[in-house]
């Protein structure tokens, strides 16, 4: 069961260390590097992207995952790190991506330890099938904060 | 423990337990105890194609069933896959661990991940076994039938290898 799907952004220079950008699906955005990398503050940079591609990959399977194990979501908000190491050589990469996710859901009747139980599953889920965090090489850590509400 | 036999196919590792034997489907079949009971469950292969596990729905003991009837169902992250029983019988016992635990179908599937024991009905009820003196015991519970049905392990790891590579082919 191994099939291809293809994604395209498109970049133009827009002088200086400014660009613009289009995403495939549709909105386009100023960019530049981050302001301690040469570049422009207030704009999307491909730091901010990567760290982002991960984060919103994450949630957006976590909520298919929420679905498929039944959970009540009340809410969902993550900050995520990504951690940049600078080599001997100067070269650079994200080691790591550390995701801290809190998790609201409802207990709906059932005990809140099962409930939790299964909301670390779905989790642990989101992250397994994520597109983009199972494509990166970061290291990839996940602190979550649940709250079970009895309502 | 049981021992494997093992399929790589593309950078998936694929486990067949070469201590029972297995329906086309994925279904493994272990005979436990006297008296015609087997264990049913879903092989490595199959957890592996059907995703994380969030429910694993096994009928109730007391449910009679024909071969070829679902016996389980799977609900994972990303299907809902029915299991079907290649022996008739009923089921006398089931897995009440998954309701809590139902990732034991993944982490284990040969082990803690079992569903179901079914009171195998051919060998209870086969009137020539009982005629020919026949008395059940441990590691009698299919009858000749269900043996001719199932495929023993090599077989079962060799449709596996062929059904992954005609998916690869295919994709």
């Amino acid at each position: 069961m191994s099939r291809t799907a293809t994604y395209h952004t498109t970049v133009r220079w827009k002088g200086g260390h400014r660009g613009h950008l289009v995403m495939g699906n549709g909105p386009e955005y100023e960019f530049s590097a981050p302001s301690d990398a040469h570049g422009c503050a207030g704009v999307f940079t491909p730091e901010d992207a990567y760290v982002a591609a991960a984060n919103t990959c994450v949630m957006m399977m976590f909520l298919w995952a929420a679905e498929r194990f039944k959970l009540k979501l009340l809410s969902y908000e993550c900050r995520t790190e990504g951690t940049k190491l600078v080599e001997r050589d100067r070269t650079e990469l994200l080691t790591r991506l550390h995701f801290r996710p809190k998790i609201r859901v409802a207990a709906g009747g059932e005990p809140s330890p099962v409930v939790e139980a299964r909301v670390r599953r779905a989790l642990q889920s989101a992250q397994k099938y994520s597109l983009v965090a199972n494509s990166v090489k970061s290291e990839i850590v996940v602190d979550p904060k649940i709250v079970v509400e009895e309502c | 423990m049981p021992e494997f036999l093992e399929a790589t196919i593309d950078k998936f590792i694929f486990r067949v337990a070469a201590d029972r034997r297995y329906s086309r489907d994925g279904v493994w079949v272990q005979e436990c105890g006297g008296d015609g009971q087997v264990r049913l469950g879903a092989s490595d292969y199959v957890q592996q194609r059907s995703g994380d596990a969030a429910f694993v729905h096994v009928k109730p003991a007391g449910t009679r069933l024909a071969s070829g009837d679902e016996f389980a169902e799977m609900e994972t992250i990303k299907a809902t896959v029915g299991l079907v029983s290649p022996v008739a019988g009923e089921i006398v016992e089931v897995n009440k661990d998954l309701d809590l635990s139902p990732e034991n179908v993944n982490q284990d599937p040969y082990g803690k991940g079992w569903m179901a024991v079914v009171q195998a009905a051919e060998l209870r009820d086969c009137p020539d076994f009982r005629a020919a003196g026949h008395q059940p015991k441990v590691g009698r519970g299919l009858s000749p039938s269900d043996r001719a049905r199932l495929l023993d392990p090599a077989a079962y790891l060799s449709a596996v290898r062929a059904q992954a590579e005609e998916e690869i082919g295919a994709s």
